[in-house]
């Protein structure tokens, strides 16, 4: 596993300043865990540090050998908290416990949010607010993540590389263990023309409902598609769960695109995976789930193919990372290129070429 | 002879056996049934297996009564995932000649209580599997191929192997949907978060009804020993005292490739190892910092968390082990990597466990440039 030996950060203040945190990391040496540096503002630092420390107790894998030191450039002020989260952020990445979309190219990160029970992983945050502080500084190459506040999200709060999490399990799609709303995402590539190709995500919210026996597909609810659209996702969703046998009548479904205006059925298998994750009913990867492909018979649950195999791929490689899952319809395994798997798995993530979904 | 004492106790009731309860822990006048076996410990702890039948223990002897199996548990691998589980058979094996001490003894004498029943074991074993998981030393992603598969089923027989010595009969992945219902258990989630802001809306300030007692202050609250918290601890270093010898044999004994660089690493490993088991043979008791000078009880409570952290580590320690029983030359380095991790994270917790107080963090930009830094010493 190889590390970054440091990482940054950056958060526009109140007063459209940006603020820059580093992180680096260097051996313990008998030292404390994270040690926080800001000139002139004790108590940012304090903060800081125990912010990072109760963040850190939502991850998996402990580290003792490392110190990690966090720098900010200016001073917020004391009542301001939109920094907190990418001080985690800094902190995750310089470990390696988070790998942003392509590490390779280093692109600028912005984040934008605080929490109050940062060792539950839960994050707040003001989206719309953030993205108009942050629209006269983005360019196109730039990653930004949002902390959620829950509200309906406005059309024009999200373009580019946006993502908004009200959990930090979120950035790789997972479910949030402690909310009533399940929600998993999953990743599917757009082609549009060699520079705009990008991967969008499909969001899927369930939430139980006591008294099905109504039509499925009205349970289910897509608010940015256009008609056409969303009928063609109520009966892959309801095909799905006919497959999967215990999916009918027992949930309200609500889906969500990061980019809402693309055409073709593509993301329906990222759509379904989405869905049984969100339901508890499929094995969870440990980064996030990046697939393609349709289906003309989802109650059948087959897998067919989709065009544009080719751009798909190298889009695939080049934003995949430690732990995703790449599913791909089991027609492209004959075409793909011969150092594709082992070019995905020197990156950490792991490919499978399917004909159908479901256990094995 | 024994003939004519009194019988002082009521026979140990070992009809669960084989069903509900593994291994139990009998006495003097029990009768084993059939099918059972003895794993007898002496004073020592050295083990010793005898056929089934009437239980005659020796002086300061523990005899313990293991049926073989096989059970059957459903694990739930992901706790995001309550719906699909996996479904496991597994049975205790007869004793392994390759060794020479069977690694499910070594599990009944420094884990198991007077009855080790399969629920609690289940409860282990899925805890061992989810943190494999979720550090990604076993790999059961969505969409499973057969070969996927077949690597998850040999690491996962070889982790229960090393870390419980148990021998894993079948293994499939089931709907679990019949016994647990996702949706409900969203729905008690939502009640519990209405009861939970309830419960902060209707508890009154501090100022507006003030108690004729004066409640215990926060600090006063931590500060107060729970009585577990000594258990806890003992249990904990009984639990390193008598496995890290075994770990370190058994890493001892990994048939590594040859080469300089591998068996400096290994070298090294088994060097740090023997250090640890001897911080934990001399680890200072829990409540004295020195001869007539008693610690807090809050620094006795936070003593016995680091033990506890330590415990785990222990538990990354036995699954490393079984990894690079599997592992293939390539991956050495990695496995090594992570070995040196798992170890300095003993260090670090046992360093934490002797320590009598811990000094807050200061900020150590002033000292540094001064004086070098004192390494961790034992």
């Amino acid at each position: 596993m190889t590390m970054p030996n440091s990482a940054e950060c950056r958060s526009v203040l109140a007063d459209g300043r940006v603020l820059t945190i580093t992180a680096t990391r260097r051996p313990r040496a008998n030292r404390a865990d994270v040690k926080c540096v800001v000139a002139g503002a004790p108590s940012i630092c304090e903060r800081m540090q125990e912010v990072v420390r109760l963040a850190r107790h939502t991850e998996a894998r402990f580290d003792s050998r490392d110190q990690v030191v966090l720098s900010m450039d200016i001073a917020p002020t004391a009542v301001e908290r939109d920094w907190e989260l990418a001080a985690v952020l800094a902190d995750r990445i310089v470990r390696g416990a988070y790998q942003p979309p392509q590490a390779a190219e280093a692109p600028p990160i912005y984040a934008q949010g605080w929490s109050d029970a940062w060792h539950l992983a839960r994050v707040c945050g003001q989206p719309a607010l953030a993205m108009e502080r942050l629209r006269p500084r983005l360019t196109a190459s730039d990653i930004v993540i949002l902390g959620d506040d829950g509200a309906e999200p406005r059309d024009d709060a999200r373009d580019g590389s946006g993502l908004t999490v009200s959990h930090l399990g979120g950035l790789t799609g997972h479910t949030d263990p402690s909310a009533s709303v399940s929600t998993a995402r999953a990743w599917f590539p757009l082609h549009s023309g060699g520079v705009n190709d990008s991967l969008n995500w499909v969001d899927v919210s369930v939430y139980p409902i006591e008294t099905g026996g109504g039509e499925e597909e009205t349970t289910i609810a897509a608010p940015e598609l256009d008609p056409t659209a969303q009928l063609a996702l109520r009966q892959a969703l309801a095909g799905a769960r006919h497959f999967d046998g215990r999916g009918l009548g027992r949930w309200r479904t609500v889906v969500r695109f990061g980019q809402p205006r693309f055409q073709g059925t593509s993301y329906e298998l990222a759509l379904v995976m989405a869905d049984r994750l969100a339901r508890g009913r499929e094995f969870v990867p440990r980064g996030r789930v990046i697939a393609s492909g349709c289906s003309s018979a989802w109650h059948a649950g087959r897998v067919e193919t989709v065009e544009g195999h080719e751009a798909k791929l190298a889009l695939i490689l080049k934003q995949a990372g430690r732990g995703d899952r790449v599913l791909l319809p089991l027609a492209w395994q004959a075409d793909l290129p011969a150092d594709f798997a082992a070019a995905l798995r020197a990156r950490g993530a792991s490919l499978a070429c399917i004909g159908q979904i479901g256990i094995i | 002879m024994g003939l004519f004492t009194r019988r002082r106790r009521q026979a140990t009731d070992t009809s669960g056996l084989g069903a509900s309860v593994i291994a139990l822990r009998v006495g003097d006048v029990d009768v084993a049934p059939v099918g059972t076996a003895l794993v007898i410990f002496n004073a020592a702890g050295y083990a010793r297996r005898a056929v089934a039948g009437r239980v005659a223990p020796g002086e300061g002897e523990t005899v313990y009564c293991v049926h073989p199996g096989p059970y059957s548990i459903d694990l739930i691998p992901f706790a995001a995932a309550p719906e699909l589980g996996l479904r496991l058979r597994f049975l205790i094996d007869a004793s392994d000649p390759r060794v020479t001490q069977q690694r499910f003894d070594l599990f009944l004498f420094s884990e198991a209580e007077a009855q080790l029943s399969v629920a609690a074991f289940g409860k282990a074993i899925e805890s061992a599997l989810q943190s494999e998981l979720n550090q990604g030393s076993l790999d059961l992603p969505p969409c499973t191929a057969l070969e996927e598969w077949h690597a998850f089923r040999a690491g996962l027989n070889q982790l229960l192997y090393t870390r419980f010595g148990i021998t894993v009969d079948d293994c499939v992945p089931v709907d679990l949907g019949d016994s647990r219902d996702f949706a409900q258990m969203l729905a008690a989630r939502v009640q519990r978060i209405a009861t939970d802001l309830q419960f902060k809306a209707d508890a009154p300030g501090p100022e507006i009804a003030p108690s004729p007692v004066a409640a215990p202050s926060r600090v006063a609250a931590r500060a107060a020993i729970r009585p577990a918290v000594r258990e806890a601890d003992a249990k904990s270093l009984r639990r390193l005292f008598l496995e890290l010898p075994a770990l370190t044999s058994g890493l001892r004994v990994l048939a590594l490739p040859a080469g300089q660089a591998t068996f400096q690493s290994h070298q090294q490993l088994m060097q740090r190892l023997g250090l640890i088991a001897l911080s934990v043979g001399t680890m200072p008791s829990l409540d004295w910092a020195a001869p007539d000078q008693s610690v807090s009880a809050l620094e006795q409570n936070r003593r016995s968390a680091d033990s506890a952290r330590a415990v785990l580590s222990l538990d990354e320690a036995w699954a490393l082990l079984a990894r690079l029983q599997l592992a293939v030359p390539m991956q050495l380095d990695e496995l090594f990597d992570d070995a040196d991790r798992i170890v300095a994270n003993l260090e670090h917790h046992l360093q934490r466990r002797r320590a009598a107080s811990l000094v807050p963090d200061v900020d150590d930009s002033a000292d540094e440039a001064a004086a070098p830094r004192k390494e961790p010493s034992l």
